[in-house]
């Protein structure tokens, strides 16, 4: 057996083992496969039984030739392309974003709106809450008059003096 | 082909050739028969099969430095061929919109053939019958089955010599031969059996 070095065996085939008995067709088949054999050679005869001309291999020639042709051409074509795209990923430039720009208002601008905002928020107290606001504007003035001895310890003195 | 006139391409350099031809001409007469036959059968196209064989001609007288004997050189044109088969059925599935069969050779062409020694008309019949079924059913074979097939059937080639024309191993030749067998006998025999 014939075997090459780089040659693979066929690994979508099973493996099998055909003994060659099983690849000799007998019988009816056998004779039919025979009448083929007979057939196909007839036609290949009476084909090839004319007389080859002299220009029998120039249209295989012209076909080579045109073959290589094509090639070239193709060849030359992609050669092309790709000499015609250098360009143009060069000069395309990347997709620069715009940079955020600081919205600077000016100040008076700034103070207009946040008057405006309060004036919308602020509500005045309500009439539950009234007790609250007296109480809340009593402890003030409490809390200014005992001022907090643990905050700052040397104030009190000064004041027990005064007094 | 005795009367075969020159193939007009310059005469081979007989001293750097290998391939020890006394003439080109001859290799042609030789040798033309059995590749158009291989490459009908393959393709079951005339013209293609004509084109083809002088493809496979042209190319050798080219590479004909390249043959070193270690084959027969009927092996060495067939591997041509079967590139060149190769080849076709590629480039005409990318062709795919083409109808490229336009020419191909009708199957009542090969039905035509009258087998010698027919008893009766019945007999020429059922002859003639049978094979176009076989080959209806080789034409539907994979391209290596129907490789295998022809190469054992109508080149009628050794296992070993099969080998060697496709680069398979003996084992891969066995296998795709006992497939095809076993498809062709099958459908030849399904169809017989449908028509009666």
């Amino acid at each position: 057996m014939n075997t090459r070095p780089n040659q693979s065996p066929d690994s979508s085939l099973p493996r099998t083992s055909h003994d060659d008995a099983s690849l000799e067709p007998c019988g009816d088949f056998a004779t039919a496969l025979s009448d083929f054999r007979s057939a196909v050679n007839h036609v290949a005869e009476r084909e090839t039984s004319k007389p080859v001309p002299s220009s029998w291999l120039v249209p295989a020639q012209r076909r080579h030739r045109s073959a290589q042709r094509r090639l070239i051409l193709a060849w030359t074509c992609a050669a092309l392309l790709c000499i015609g795209a250098v360009p143009l990923l060069h000069q395309t430039k990347p997709v620069v974003t715009p940079p955020v720009v600081a919205h600077q208002d000016n100040p008076s601008d700034d103070t207009a709106l946040l008057e405006q905002v309060d004036n919308a928020v602020s509500e005045s107290v309500p009439s539950s809450l009234a007790p609250l606001v007296t109480l809340d504007s009593w402890s003030s003035t409490t809390s200014t008059n005992e001022p907090d001895t643990k905050s700052s310890p040397n104030k009190p003195e000064k004041k027990n003096v005064a007094r | 082909m005795g009367h075969m006139v020159s193939t007009e391409l310059p005469p081979l350099a007989r001293a750097e050739s290998v391939l020890e031809l006394a003439d080109f001409d001859e290799v042609v007469r030789l040798y033309r028969p059995r590749i158009f036959r291989f490459l009908m059968a393959s393709l079951a196209d005339r013209d293609v099969a004509e084109s083809l064989t002088q493809d496979c001609f042209f190319k050798a007288y080219n590479a004909r430095h390249q043959f070193r004997g270690d084959s027969s050189l009927g092996t060495w044109l067939t591997r041509i061929a079967l590139n060149l088969v190769r080849d076709h059925l590629r480039s005409r599935r990318m062709r795919f919109w083409q109808r490229t069969r336009d020419t191909a050779l009708d199957i009542v062409d090969i039905g035509d053939w009258v087998p010698d020694g027919a008893s009766s008309p019945e007999a020429v019949y059922l002859q003639q019958e049978r094979v176009r079924e076989i080959w209806q059913s080789v034409d539907k074979l994979s391209r290596q089955q129907r490789t295998v097939f022809l190469l054992r059937f109508v080149e009628e080639l050794e296992l070993s010599e099969i080998a060697e024309t496709t680069g398979m191993n003996t084992s891969t030749v066995k296998s795709h031969l006992y497939r095809a067998l076993r498809i062709v006998r099958e459908r030849a025999s399904g169809k017989s059996e449908g028509e009666k």
